[in-house]
């Protein structure tokens, strides 16, 4: 019995590898990728929606026959924590584990520190959103740059919306001050106004001077760049003034989950400008969710956009592996220019090392969100000067 | 004027949510002595115990006898399990109630996931108070917890409980050579602070984020609350209060948000520094 299955396993095994790479698959060592995920501190909500996401990449990277014919095997690592907890278990991966690429989905801390590391010497892809400006060599970035969830969304609010008083907020680090920088040029180019920027401490649970503030600048439109919970906090506490009725919100960094948290009754007016929702109406879209839930389960952590980068990160390395042919680090920088790939959030292409893609903007419709726009293509625009 | 009156408006709101946040912690600290790090933990079973009732169906008011019940029985198990081997040695209680906080997040976190949860909307809408739209919940709010602290005041000063309380707080030998059973005394004290910490949590949670690790910030504020009002009275709670909520609200107002939480840091740094023993201590 033991022999037999064996048998048939190694038999079964040697003609899915063998078909597509004509062979050579069988005599190729796996390909270690460090997967480098927070599993704990403020962004451990993201945690499972990413890994899920990968293990589901590779999955069906490995059942096409892997990268190059070789299978992919992710070796995951908790990054939560400060960047030289993150440094310690990228460098145990790297040297110790000897992975070939890193994909990461954390905050920029870390990557400002992994970049250090790394020094160009192995192949990086950074997933989620960021302010922009990321412009190391072997770094190729993913996720959306103010630019992209910005340029033409501001303009769309206000043709659609009348927004033209706008009042910025957001938590007090470089994400939301790099993001309000670029917003204020596309508000002034809309023919808008800036009446009022306030940054909050991480801290912040009370909101009420801010909503104040808010109220008697005669904002008719609030740019929200805080995270997670302060978010949470501030829309709802938004809401219970009664001001969406009379001002719109539009958020870079609002998700499902954090929707979830603000709860339907308090997302009048709210809108999202993203990459990705799991809500979007795309036939390649729709597999992924398919996919993510038929495998996972029907209650598997919520799909969102940084769980959903993980996928991505390790579609653009194949893609990027497979036109140049090789994981060295040096060919991928040669062959990356101009390399694109169809994922869940429709064609991307890389230029500069960021990619160029679609961006949705949804407007949160009861416990989901609603795309009422799409942008195609839109650039990353300019990172390295 | 209207910007005044509602800057006046949080600014009472500010601090009477504090007080009755820090309220659980100026029991179990200023009264037994135990720095229960775990009390933004009772908060969130609080907060918790509102998203259960909600959940099956139940109106908000089912939350307030479930939280006490919850946070009765595991405050009742911490006692006679961790905290009554440990009173007078409070930097182990501190280290104890520590590793009891990071249990009460994972156990919840296990069984209702680390994702925001949604608490729907008491009373939504707002009511017009002398021209400007304050939230109608907010205003029950203040209310009740108005309330709640005139009973609370009179029965501390006229109960024979109120007053084994504080010959227990003064001089425990003393009071157990007169009768008083003090471990019994102490245990109810512990269970009643954890009780209106989870009380506060109840009645927050349809204004706040409602997650697992949400507790951390409420111990942090009751925490220096303490320290500027003095330990082991009503009055230095309400002091404390009045200067921390007072003080973020104030520079918040005029100046940034940052420069609140920076202003609020000082002054506590500056009275564990000059003045340790706060503003109306009895101790």
């Amino acid at each position: 019995m033991e022999r037999r299955l064996f048998i048939k396993l190694a038999g079964s095994a040697a003609a899915v590898s063998a078909l597509p790479a004509f062979g050579t698959a069988l005599a190729a060592d796996p390909v270690k990728v460090g997967v480098l995920l927070p599993q704990s501190g403020p962004g451990g909500l993201f945690g499972p929606s990413c890994e899920n996401a990968a293990n589901l990449a590779v999955a069906e990277i490995n059942g096409a026959g892997g990268i190059l014919g070789r299978m992919i095997e992710p070796v995951f690592a908790d990054v939560g924590g400060p960047p030289s907890d993150a440094n310690q278990a990228a460098l145990k991966l790297w040297k110790g584990e000897k992975v070939e690429a890193f994909v990461g989905m954390h905050d920029s801390a870390v990557r400002g520190a992994l970049t250090n590391l790394f020094k160009g010497q192995v192949p990086y892809i950074y997933t989620p959103v960021y302010e922009g400006g990321e412009c190391s060599a072997g770094t190729f970035v993913l996720g959306e740059t103010p630019a992209q969830q910005l340029e033409p969304v501001i303009p769309w609010m206000a043709a659609n919306k009348g927004a033209s008083k706008w009042y910025l907020i957001g938590n007090d680090y470089n994400w939301p001050r790099d993001t309000n920088a670029a917003a204020k040029g596309y508000i002034e180019a809309s023919g808008g106004t800036v009446v009022g920027e306030e940054y909050l401490p991480f801290t912040a649970d009370n909101f009420d001077s801010n909503l104040a503030k808010i109220k008697s600048s005669g904002a008719d439109a609030v740019l929200i760049t805080l995270v997670g919970g302060a978010s949470v906090g501030f829309n709802r506490a938004f809401a219970s003034f009664g001001l969406p009725d009379t001002v719109v919100r539009l958020g870079t960094l609002i998700e499902e989950n954090t929707l979830a948290g603000i709860g339907a009754e308090n997302s009048k007016n709210l809108f999202s400008s993203a990459g990705y929702f799991a809500n979007i109406d795309t036939p390649a879209a729709t597999a992924f969710s398919d996919a993510y839930h038929g495998k996972f389960g029907a209650d598997a952590a919520a799909l969102n956009s940084l769980g959903e980068s993980c996928y991505e990160g390790l579609k653009l390395l194949q893609a990027m592996a497979e036109k140049a042919g090789s994981l060295d680090v040096a060919e991928l920088e040669n062959a990356a220019e101009g390399t694109s790939y169809d994922g869940p959030r429709g064609r991307a292409t890389m230029s500069e090392r960021h990619v160029s893609r679609d961006i949705f903007l949804a407007e949160a419709d009861g416990a989901g969100f609603k795309v009422v726009e799409t942008f195609p293509a839109v650039s990353a625009g300019r990172n390295c000067s | 004027m209207d910007l005044i009156l509602t800057n006046g408006m949080n600014l009472v709101y500010a601090v009477a949510t504090l007080a009755l946040i820090a309220l659980g912690l100026a029991v179990v600290f200023g009264l037994l002595g135990v720095m229960n790090m775990a009390h933004g933990e009772f908060v969130m079973l609080g907060a918790f115990s509102v998203y259960v009732t909600q959940q099956a169906g139940l109106p908000m008011l089912a939350a307030i006898p479930l939280a006490i019940a919850v946070c009765a029985i595991v405050g009742y198990l911490v006692e006679w399990s961790i905290v009554r081997h440990l009173y007078s040695r409070p930097f182990d209680t501190l280290l104890a109630t520590w590793g009891l906080s990071i249990l009460m997040r994972k156990l919840v976190e296990a069984g209702f996931g680390r994702d925001y949860k949604s608490i729907d909307q008491v009373l939504p809408g707002t009511v017009d108070v002398f021209g400007i739209a304050y939230p109608s919940y907010r205003l029950l709010l203040l209310a009740v917890i108005a309330i709640f602290f005139g009973l609370l005041f009179a029965w501390y000063r006229r109960s024979n409980t109120g007053a084994r309380i504080k010959a227990m707080v003064s001089n425990p030998q003393l009071a157990a050579a007169v009768g008083i059973d003090t471990a019994r005394l102490a245990r109810m004290t512990f269970v009643f602070g954890v009780c209106t910490a989870g009380l506060a949590g109840v009645a927050l949670a349809p204004l706040v984020r409602v997650e697992p690790y949400m507790g951390i910030d409420y111990l942090l504020s009751s925490f220096f609350i303490l320290v500027v009002g003095g330990l082991g009275s009503l009055e230095g709670l309400l002091i404390g209060s009045s200067v921390i909520g007072g003080t973020d609200t104030v520079i918040s107002t005029l100046f940034a948000k940052t420069s609140g939480y920076m202003a609020v840091l000082l002054i506590s740094i500056l009275f564990l520094w000059l003045r340790p023993d706060g503003l109306f201590s009895r101790r």
